[in-house]
């Protein structure tokens, strides 16, 4: 075991620990920070696998924006904070047979691919002007397709977030 | 590279054209604020220009911007439906008494149909996993949007609600089915997709896991059991314009770039054209036994379901699930006159569809009601209504006189054609359920009395007029259907595939 | 790139070991002697009204939402940027079509108010028979709670 697994293994009791904090806290606001943290382990796990773009994308996306909106989204509802927003578990049986169907099939997965996969990945030295270049020229429709998506998503939220007028 | 790009531009005008006149439908909306009308003019003028660069595409072969997207005959035929019923739904939008009550800006509602046509249209061309992704996702978050649109009445915001929830879950299934396959391929192409699984170098069970994952994407879009549940709450809850659009064009879409996804990546394109137009499956995955019970269950289910519906709007919702299972059949044949089968069935159901939720808005502005039992006595208020819905209805259910007769017909061939019986019988006894629930309806109009006796139902001459446009292909194309079958048939070809 | 990022990391654990650091030394050598005012919530006096957990304004998440939309536009820049010299003009009116496209969501939000901050008129501190009443914590709580 040399430090790139010492530090891989940190990273991922980083994410998978704060994300049982996630599943598990009865206070919404203990959830969220929880939440950061989870994020903050993904982050590091992209690093990991020589995904840099990737990594910084996590940070200022998922850290940086969409988890400032889920605190902003839990100030806003009134007393949320002292309640217990656990509620009783329904339909027990089937979901835990459809969640057994599917961790197994993809345990399945992991099993019968597991050789395949080689080694470490090759260094490379950083993804973001391959990223760059790969945006402008052949995948050039998906990032224009992008700005249409993020422009209804910017109409829908401004729209439904509205007060009546 | 960048001049093929340049060149590739002249093949994206009827996308192009949806993408200017969405911005212009914002910006006008923002100088008009008054007036909606403004904005829906803009709108139906950018929906005529993309039809007219879509029916210029005809016969035109290509794979541009970096094998993201295909125009071909296939493409095109879908391009077309899906326009078509987005200006045949504007058009209805002018008259809805649920959209248009004061104080509403409808601005937004005009500009968002142009964004929910223009992702749809991608979906029909899309060759690219990640174009494919993009395309569904763009057009779910619009419906979503467009779902809720109504937010005083409760139900728009639960609908919107219950399928911003279920779409996100399905998406998020398929993406995963999606990265599989890439890992598995190294591939998001189609087209290279295709190459990789012919080398039959790739192991079975993780491709039926990637498989099973993507078609619930897939699944989710035409609504197909059991990825169905979103439908009779967001068909019940949306304004009944935006239920006619997602339950035909969304529908169509969804159809479109499943039956892409699986000719062009799992058809065997070495084989060639085998006699009697049947595709070669490429080995490890048995799509046409899968996609069988996908169908029997969705048309089964929305059938018996549709029995107890008392509500109009969740009766054809739960008639349009039976739909989409009759249309899947057409998917299990796995070939060329299955393929056309799907695509007449289209035509008769873009008319029929649309035309029935047509007449239940018009009878809604007026009554305020989607209830059948408010159908009472119908025959003598609005007798040309009446008449109407019910030749509606008894197309959908494939009867003839109507076009939906001949749709049915083609479909039930192409499956007695191709050897699969049972499911062909699964098939007809669906029929002959489904006829249950539309002669409720029938029977409420014409033969039960309302006790109230409520005055007349008038509708207005555009009303009218747009009435008569879609009554009159669904009789005209019974007794002269072979332009309609030419059509379909010469619209099967797909890019790059035998 | 990854020693560049174990620097980074390297950075990470010496912040969190100063921070924590810092407060365990505190905790150590400080006196522990509390007494009611000291525990209060402001020590020079004030005495706090109401609860802290006001309920926000619904304002704040429509700007976090749209902040949200730009935040991702601003990540596509950055792989732009790095080859936009090799590229030159074309990458640039890519960039100026991606851009323009989610201008007009800027307008759209600006043109219907999503970015105005409609406070509540302030109230004016009135004298009622020449006795001062001073209003100023009531205007402060709606300022936050508006």
């Amino acid at each position: 075991m040399d430090l790139f697994d010492i530090v891989f293994y940190c990273f991922a009791l980083i994410a998978v620990g704060s994300a049982v904090v996630v599943v598990f806290s009865r206070n919404i606001m203990y959830a969220a920070f929880a939440l950061l943290f989870a994020f903050f382990g993904i982050a590091g796990l992209y690093v990991l696998l020589q995904a840099d773009f990737l990594a910084v994308t996590q940070i200022l996306i998922y850290i940086g924006g969409i988890l400032v909106l889920m605190l902003f989204g839990v100030m806003l509802t009134n007393r949320v904070v002292d309640v217990d927003i656990k509620t009783g578990t329904l339909q027990i049986v089937p979901a835990a047979i459809l969640a057994a169907v599917v961790g197994g099939s993809l345990s399945g997965v992991f099993y019968s691919t597991w050789s395949t996969v080689s080694g470490t990945p090759s260094d490379v030295a950083t993804t973001t002007p391959a990223i760059g270049e790969m945006l402008m020229t052949s995948y050039i429709l998906p990032f224009e397709i992008a700005s249409i998506i993020l422009l209804v998503a910017l109409i829908g939220a401004a729209m439904i977030a509205r007060r009546k007028t | 590279m960048i001049e093929q790009l340049l060149s590739d531009l002249s093949f994206f005008k009827p996308e192009l054209t949806l993408v200017v006149t969405f911005l212009t439908a914002i910006l006008t909306d923002l100088v008009f604020r008054r007036s909606p009308v403004v904005v829906a003019a803009v709108c139906l003028a950018g929906f005529a220009l993309t039809g007219i660069f879509i029916l210029g595409q005809n016969g035109e072969e290509a794979l541009i911007f970096g094998n993201m997207l295909t125009v071909d005959a296939f493409a095109v035929f879908f391009k077309v439906l899906i326009t078509l019923s987005a200006i045949l739904v504007l058009v209805f939008s002018l008259s809805s008494a649920e959209l248009n009550t004061p104080g509403r800006s409808l601005g937004e509602y005009y500009s968002l149909l142009v964004a929910l046509t223009l992702g749809m249209i991608l979906m029909a061309g899309a060759t690219n996993l990640l174009m494919i992704y993009l395309a569904i996702e763009l057009s779910s978050m619009t419906s979503y949007i467009l779902t809720g649109y109504t937010r005083e009445a409760p139900d728009s915001s639960e609908a919107s609600l219950k399928y911003v929830i279920y779409g996100g879950l399905s998406s998020g299934i398929m993406l995963y089915g999606i990265s599989i396959l890439y890992g598995l391929t190294g591939t998001l192409d189609l087209y290279q997709l295709n190459q990789v699984l012919a080398t039959g170098d790739i192991n079975d069970f993780t491709l039926l896991i990637a498989g099973v994952f993507t078609m619930v994407g897939f699944g989710y879009k035409i609504s197909a059991v059991p990825f169905h549940f979103w439908t009779p709450d967001v068909y019940e809850g949306a304004p009944i314009t935006i239920t006619a659009f997602l339950s035909v064009a969304s529908k169509a879409a969804g159809f479109a770039v499943f039956i892409r996804f699986l000719k062009v990546a799992f058809v065997d394109a070495g084989a060639g054209e085998v006699a009697g137009g049947f595709w070669t499956m490429l080995q490890g995955f048995d799509w046409p036994l899968m996609v069988a019970i996908v169908s029997v269950l969705t048309m089964t289910l929305g059938n018996l379901v549709a029995l107890w519906q008392d509500n109009m709007k969740r009766l054809l919702a739960y008639s349009s699930i039976a739909h989409a299972g009759y249309l899947l059949m057409g998917v299990v044949v796995m070939g060329n006159e299955g393929t056309a089968a799907v695509l007449i069935y289209f035509i008769a159901y873009l008319f029929m569809n649309l035309g029935a939720f047509y007449v239940v808005m018009l009878i809604a502005n007026k009554t305020g009601s989607e209830d059948v039992e408010d159908y009472r006595g119908l025959a003598a208020r609005a007798p040309f209504l009446s008449l109407s819905l019910s030749l509606f209805l008894i197309s959908l259910t494939g009867l003839p006189p109507t076009v939906g007769f001949i749709g049915k017909l083609y479909l039930f061939a192409a499956l007695l054609n191709s050897g699969w019986i049972w499911l062909a019988v699964v098939g007809g006894i669906n029929t002959v359920i489904s006829l249950y629930y539309y002669v409720k309806v029938f029977r409420n109009m014409y033969l039960r009395e309302d006790e109230e006796k409520k005055g007349r139902i008038e509708v207005g001459a555009a009303q009218l007029a747009t009435l008569v446009v879609l009554l009159v292909p669904i009789i005209l194309f019974f007794f002269y259907f072979p332009p309609i079958v030419e059509f379909a048939q010469a619209s099967i070809r797909i890019f790059g595939t035998p | 790139m990854l020693t560049e990022f174990g620097r980074v990391l390297i950075f990470f654990i010496i912040g969190a070991v100063f921070v924590a650091g810092g407060l365990v030394t505190a905790w150590l050598i400080r006196p522990n002697r509390p007494y009611p005012s000291k525990l209060t919530t402001y020590e020079c006096g004030e005495v706090p009204i109401g609860d802290t957990r006001v309920r926000f304004n619904i304002r704040f998440y429509v700007i976090a939402l749209i902040f949200l939309i730009f935040d991702v536009e601003v990540v596509f820049l950055f792989p732009w940027a790095l080859v936009y010299s090799q590229l030159g003009w074309f990458a640039f009116v890519e960039m100026v079509i991606f851009i323009v496209i989610l201008f007009v969501g800027y307008a759209y939000v600006w043109r219907k108010g999503d970015l105005d901050w409609d406070r509540p008129a302030p109230k004016i501190p009135t004298f009622e028979k020449g006795v001062g009443v001073r209003e100023d914590h009531l205007l402060e709580e709606q300022v936050v709670g508006s």
